[in-house]
């Protein structure tokens, strides 16, 4: 398990519809913007880097000091980025795999608009539980 | 492209020249300090030469020109290593001055993202950030591994005033005061030095000038000596249109302008400078650096060129390498091989020969890596990569030598620091002349070392490079923001906010929360900290709403905003503040025009629920016009029919919900409503001033304010509300405003004070809200200002109405008596009033002389009154509307009031609607009548359930028997079940068992159940058959006490008032549950019970004394109108043998029904033909064994007994008998009869049997068939009017007699 990861969900449309903190490390003040500053950089790079390769997982795409971003982008320009500081690439591709499966059972949810904000608590606890398991 | 013309290039033609050292004595200084310069300074325009043209030779022989050249000059004292502290003030006061300058040029805007592109576009970054960078290179100059600073030649001026010139030079060059480098021995001390003599024109003619200068031609030699006059201008001070000197002297920041510079220097004196210089550089700089690039050269060749070289040089390093392992490698003097190869890469780097200068830089950096002398080494890993930079060719072997080179550094540590930033400014120039800006980016991103402020620049520097196109600007601001936070580290506040605020460009419209709530709470908190708090309070706002946060960071937030705005010490007026929330989807507007609320409730009810109620009590228009064209518009204006109207002194209320978002509890107090009032006069105007007030958003504030002054002119009201908001509550606040003039009034939007200091508004804007005005009346269409928008009239009266005691809660059949009481506050009196109630199965609207009466007294049976003949038909007035009798106006103090009868009639959840009309007497208004809507809500409470089941009493006509079943279904109420009555005058009820045994403790607890039996009695046809002319219904016994109450043994009557109107409405609703029967046939039921008086619910508003059941449509024929009973003996004793047995019977027969009816009795003597033997039938399978005679299994001891007497005697019968039926109906098989309506009559019928046995008389039909009268048959034509019936089992035991 990470000491420090930060999962988002950042809809086509660039807007976080999911974050967690799932690293195990004690929460400092300043690192919930902190992760989201970095992980909404990286989004620049995963812009260019998604057409790219027909490949979901994009491996780690950017990095801020000993931080890591991976990213993985669905058919539907979803993107799944982690933030981590453990090198376990095929832990957090079988996460994102995982999330993904979790993350279309959500879009199947007739109530759920794609592109809102995912606030279904059976998804939270199913993604930490993933969480626990990978990374 | 041309690597010389790129920013690189231009910087290494400026910063890798040679430099030369300037010794000059004071009296030289003194000379110069006249023209405000020093000596080196008014040289040094004049030491850079654009077209010098040289010729100069390869160390090949390949001669080349040089056209650029620089010289640098130092004097002798800074010729050394700069002082980092120094040079790290230095660089901090650059970085403050250019932060105050910024910022003061700074706009409060906040600037959008194209423009800060547009500023930052190809690098473009401030000018500032340039001179930045040129400072931090310089600040490594003259180290010792590097040889391009070290001093190619010596410039040594004395003044011709000096005593002695000649011992003067000799001086000026003495070993102490010549720089380390020289005096260490990492140079080599023989340096090309040229003499100059400065004489000022001032001081005198050149004469002695001259003698010295000859005397240091003998001495030095000739060429080495020079002369130069200077201040020939003698007394106008010369003005230089192009002052060469103000470009170089940035340093003088004090100012003196550039034009005083150098006055006394007429036009000779600069081109004999100028001429000076030339012939330096291009007579002695150049060739003796040539010079001494052949000699090197040649020596290189011979000491380590070749093969043998090479080997040698291997086996030498390695025998060398356990020897010398201090940290920066061995010491190399100006002699060693090592030394001289740089020193001989570095004069070429000056002097363009790359190619060279690339080669011996290769060479020495393989001996350096294996001297492990890495700070050398990555020097010259950075020379190599600049000399590849210069050839423009192999740009990979460039950009890998400039990371060789920076890593190395890196690795250094500290000492390495200076040097790895110059490399890697370097290399991202390098990288930016190729347009690699996003490679440039990160590295910038590398400089970054301990020093917080270098790293600072550099990351706004990095964020600069990811503006460029195709930007990436995420990064950029992400930069920004890194970089804001290190200035403000070193408390370079405004710089933090000049990079924060360009950020918030990129981050204005994120949707990142945590970043915009970052960028805003910190540029907010910076503006505070420079005390321009309005600013700061811009920002604050902003991250009011931040629900996401943690709890502790919401607090931070708010109580920082607090302190910002009380440090301002005004109250803000902001408007759409987001704290608390305002859900304008749920905004209601609740006014009165013709319609007026009782209550809040009755406000939020749907009003087409309203509209059904009252269809019959609202005169409509369209009935009275007689045209289409007409009338509609004379009734009311256009204006009036668009428009909402209200009532002057009439509140108009508002519903707004107010959410707080956070975590913590925020006070909201002062909660208006802004509103416009207009006279009627300036009606015409008020759409200007709305439609200006659209389009002029700047002067929001000012006409908000001069709304609230409008209201302190009276013209309406407006309430206030304060209330506290906890953690993520939400609030329906009402509003309300109340115009007291006529005009309009427009309701504009919302005001608020968010904890005591600052003022929000929020204006009603629909544009994309779904308007949910609850007076739509179908006017979807009307622009958005309309709804808000109300045009009062003057002051009508308005009712005020209210029904007490109403109950909150009740049981099923709970009987109350209320009072609707109606109050008229204003002076005009209103009339013809009318009501209208939703459920009148709940309400009943009594008598007036009802008004008085108690509940359990006036139900009871008046010993001596008269049967209620009175009430018989108390529906002679409309069966929903209720007119107030004629006459009656409301007025006054004096409030009015009316009886009503209040039922609970069934359980759940009520809600009781009641419209009251009325019409305003005596003034004329638009509106000319009002209607009172009244809404009450109650819970009604399962209590008794009571069922009835009858069947016909085999023994007599018109006869029944009834179970009552009743079940208490409360969970602790006990009741007491008083009376069951029959209700009209045709049916008698007796119990057949005492009430005692019924209910032996007296009451019914609850969950009991309890069943009894009755018997009914259909009188009505008795008395008409015994007397028709007796018209007056004699009173017939039709209560029955179940539980005497009290001592008075008196009886409810149940046609009393208010029991006999819901026995209406109640037999109404269940008529439409039952399928219509005849109504002869059915009998109506109350059970009248009252809770025993534990009654401990607070609930209730005084114990209801009486609670009534009833049960309508208990149908007693289940059959058909037609009842009979066949009467016959029931056991006989016959002496078969003599003959067969004969046995006349009686058939009765009635006729229930109020029409004349043909009955037709079959009677069929086959046994066997079970379709009509249905009750028989199981009795025959059984006996299929022994098909004797008319046997049947009665009981096993009767069969052993008659069997036996029968069986011996009569053996044969049986089996002659087999097919026939064991009896014969004798006479005719078919009767045919006609009952008139309610009459009876009697049909002797006949049998004949041939053996003993138990019969069942069974197997006969009626045919029954009602002549309807004319008419009656269309009424009801569910009514069935013809049937069949088959006759129910008679047993009759015949036996063998002796």
């Amino acid at each position: 398990m990470a000491t420090t990861a930060c999962f988002i969900i950042v809809s086509r449309n660039d807007i976080p519809i999911y974050e967690s903190e799932v690293g195990t490390a004690t929460k400092r003040e300043d690192a919930a913007q902190l992760h989201q500053f970095i992980l909404h950089a990286a989004l620049d790079i995963v812009q260019d880097l998604a057409w790219t390769t027909s490949a979901m997982y994009l491996k780690s795409i950017d990095r801020f000091n000993d931080l890591v971003v991976s990213v993985y982008v669905t058919a539907g320009h979803t993107r799944f980025m982690l933030l981590h500081d453990s090198r376990n690439d095929d832990g957090i591709k079988s996460f994102f795999q995982e999330v993904h499966e979790l993350y279309i059972k959500i879009l199947l949810n007739p109530l759920y608009l794609p592109g809102s904000r995912i606030t279904s608590s059976h998804f939270d606890t199913k993604v930490r539980a993933l969480a626990r398991k990978y990374l | 492209m041309d690597p010389a013309k790129t920013p690189l290039g231009q910087m290494l033609l400026d910063e890798i020249t040679p430099v030369v050292m300037v010794l000059s004595t004071p009296s030289v200084e003194e000379a110069c300090l006249k023209n405000g310069l020093s000596f080196l300074h008014m040289l040094t325009p004049f030491s850079s030469f654009n077209n010098i043209d040289v010729p100069v030779r390869t160390a090949s022989d390949q001669p080349y020109r040089l056209q650029k050249f620089k010289l640098r000059l130092y004097y002798a004292s800074a010729v050394r290593k700069p002082d980092l502290e120094v040079a790290k003030e230095h660089l901090r006061q650059v970085i403050t001055e250019a932060g105050e300058k910024q910022f003061s040029e700074l706009s409060l805007d906040t600037p959008e993202i194209n423009h800060v592109l547009e500023n930052y576009q190809s690098g473009n970054a401030p000018s500032w950030l340039h001179f930045f960078n040129k400072e931090l290179i310089r600040a490594v100059s003259f180290s010792e591994h590097e040889t391009f600073d070290h001093p190619v030649a010596c410039l040594l001026a004395v003044s011709s005033k000096d005593e002695q010139p000649i011992n003067r030079f000799i001086d000026l060059f003495n070993t102490n005061k010549l720089p380390s480098l020289l005096n260490d021995g990492m140079m080599d001390p023989k340096i090309l030095k040229h003499y100059l003599l400065v004489h000022d024109n001032q001081d005198g003619l050149a004469d002695r000038a001259t003698k010295i200068l000859t005397e240091m031609r003998s001495t030095f030699g000739t060429s080495d000596c020079a002369l130069l006059c200077i201040n020939s201008s003698t007394d106008a001070p010369v003005k230089h249109e192009e002052n060469p000197w103000a470009s170089y002297l940035w340093q003088n920041s004090d100012g003196s302008p550039g034009q005083h510079l150098g006055f006394f220097l007429n036009t000779d004196d600069i081109t004999m400078i100028k001429d000076l210089m030339q012939d330096f550089s291009s007579k002695h700089i150049i060739p003796s650096m040539e010079q001494k690039i052949r000699v090197l050269n040649q020596q290189v060749s011979a000491t380590r060129k070749g093969f043998r070289n090479q080997i040698k040089n291997l086996w030498w390093r390695k025998g060398k390498e356990d020897g010398t392992d201090s940290a920066n490698g061995p010491m190399y003097g100006f002699s060693s091989t090592e030394s001289q190869i740089r020193v001989l890469g570095d004069y070429a780097f000056m002097l363009k020969d790359y190619e060279l200068a690339l080669s011996n830089y290769r060479l020495i950096s393989t001996d350096y890596k294996l001297d492990k002398a890495w700070k050398r080494y990555a020097g010259v890993q950075e020379m190599m990569g600049l000399a590849y930079f210069m050839l423009d060719q192999s740009r990979k072997e460039a950009e890998y030598c400039m990371e060789n080179a920076f890593t190395t550094y890196l690795k250094l540590g500290s000492s390495g620091q200076q040097n790895a930033t110059r490399c890697g400014l370097w290399w991202i120039e390098m990288l930016k002349a190729r347009d690699l800006y996003k490679e440039a980016a990160p590295i910038y991103f590398r400089i970054c070392g301990e020093d917080i402020l270098h790293s600072a620049v550099m990351l706004e520097q990095a964020s600069y490079c990811y503006s460029s196109k195709p930007s990436m600007l995420r990064k950029f601001g992400f930069h920004l923001v890194l970089s804001g936070d290190r200035y403000n580290k070193c408390d370079q506040i405004k710089h933090a906010i000049r990079t924060y605020r360009s950020a918030l460009s990129v981050f204005s419209r994120t949707t990142w929360s945590h970043i915009k709530d970052h960028v805003h709470f910190h540029i907010g908190q910076w503006y505070a900290s420079l005390g321009m708090c309005d600013v700061a309070v811009k920002h604050m706002l902003e991250i009011l709403a931040c629900g996401h946060q943690s709890k502790t960071t919401q607090e931070l937030f708010l109580s920082d905003f607090l302190q910002i705005v009380q440090k301002t010490g005004q109250t803000f007026e902001v408007s759409r503040l987001q704290l608390p929330v305002i859900n304008t989807s749920s905004l209601k507007v609740v006014f009165e025009d013709h319609r007026t609320f009782g209550s809040a409730s009755a406000a939020n009810t749907r009003e087409s629920l309203w509209r059904s109620l009252e269809e019959e009590i609202i005169p409509s228009f369209s009935s009275t016009k007689s045209n289409w064209l007409e009338l509609q518009s004379k009734l009311i204006s256009k204006e009036y029919r668009e428009s909402n109207v209200c009532v002057a002194g009439e509140a108009v209320k508002v519903n707004v919900e107010f959410k707080n978002p956070l975590q913590i509890p925020i006070p909201v107090s002062g909660v208006t409503l802004i509103c416009k009032h207009f006279p009627s006069a300036v009606e015409v105007k008020s759409d200007e001033n709305i439609s200006r007030r659209e389009n002029d958003n700047a002067g929001k504030c000012e006409e908000l304010t001069a709304c609230r002054d409008m209201c302190s002119e009276n013209s309406f009201l407006a309430s206030e509300v304060d209330f506290l908001l906890r953690g993520g509550e939400t609030t329906m606040v009402q509003l309300s405003v109340t115009p007291r003039e006529e005009g309009t009034l427009e309701v504009i939007g919302v005001r608020w004070k968010l904890l005591g200091s600052i003022v929000g508004f929020h204006d009603f804007d629909f544009n994309h809200v779904k308007k949910n005005t609850l007076k739509g009346k179908g006017k979807g269409k009307r622009s958005t200002n309309e709804i808000l928008k109300f045009l009062v009239i003057k002051s009508i009266p308005k009712l005020q109405g209210s029904i007490h005691p109403f109950p909150d809660k009740a049981h099923v059949g709970d009987l109350w008596h209320l009072v609707l009481e109606l109050r008229n506050p204003s002076e005009f009196p209103v009339k013809n009033l009318k009501m209208k109630i939703s459920h009148p199965r709940f309400l009943n609207i009594g008598n007036q002389e009802s008004m008085k009466s108690e509940l359990p007294a006036c139900l009871m049976k008046k010993v001596d009154s008269v049967p209620s003949g009175a009430n018989a038909n108390p529906f002679n007035k409309s069966d929903t509307v209720f007119m107030f009798p004629e006459g009656t106006t409301v007025q006054g103090a004096t409030p009015f009031a009316w009886p009503l009868w209040f039922r609970a009639a069934f359980p759940g959840k009520i809600s009781l609607y009641i419209s009251i009309y009325y019409e305003i007497g005596d003034i004329s208004s638009v509106i000319k009548y009002r209607v009172l809507r009244l809404q009450y809500n109650l819970q009604v409470l399962p209590s008794l359930d009571v069922s009835f089941q009858i069947s016909p009493s085999s023994l007599r006509l018109q006869e029944f028997l009834v179970r009552m079943d009743v079940v208490n279904k409360t969970a602790s109420e006990d009741f007491l079940v008083n009376q069951l009555s029959s209700i009209g005058s045709n049916w008698e009820i007796s119990l057949l068992q005492p009430a005692d045994t019924i209910f032996p403790s007296k009451s019914l607890k609850a969950g009991q159940a309890v069943s009894c039996f009755l018997t009914l009695k259909n009188c009505r046809s008795l008395l008409a058959a015994k007397d028709n002319i007796s018209l007056v219904p004699k009173p017939v016994k039709n209560d029955i006490i179940l539980v005497p109450q009290g001592s008075e043994d008196s009886v409810y009557d149940v046609s009393s008032e208010p029991l006999v109107n819901f026995h209406h409405y109640e037999k109404q609703q269940q008529e439409l549950q039952h399928e219509a029967q005849g109504d002869l046939n059915t009998v109506d039921f109350v059970l009248i019970s009252r809770p025993l008086q534990s009654n401990s619910d607070a609930g209730f508003v005084g114990p209801p004394v009486v609670m009534s059941h009833y049960a309508c449509h208990c149908s007693t024929a289940s059959t058909g109108p037609i009842s009979w009973l066949l009467d016959g003996p029931r056991t006989l004793h016959h002496n078969f043998s003599a003959s067969f047995c004969e046995i006349n019977l009686k058939m009765l027969l009635h006729n229930s029904s109020d029409a004349t009816a043909f009955v037709r009795i079959t009677t069929s003597d086959s046994a066997v033909n079970g379709g009509h033997l249905n009750s028989a039938n199981t009795a025959v399978s059984e006996s299929s064994s022994d098909d004797q005679g008319g046997w049947r299994h009665v009981t096993p001891v009767n069969e052993v007994k008659v069997t036996s007497n029968i069986s011996g005697t009569q053996p044969e019968t049986p089996l002659s008998l087999g097919s026939v039926s064991p009896y014969i109906w004798s006479g005719s098989s078919s009767t045919k009869i006609r009952l008139e309506s309610m009459s009876s009559a009697e049909i002797p019928l006949q049998i004949c049997m041939f053996s003993p046995g138990i019969y069942d008389l069974s197997n006969y039909v009626l045919h029954w068939n009602l002549l309807l009268a004319e008419g009656q048959g269309d009424q009801d034509e569910m009514r069935r009017q013809s049937g069949k019936c088959v006759g129910y089992t008679y047993y009759l035991t015949v036996l063998q007699s002796t």
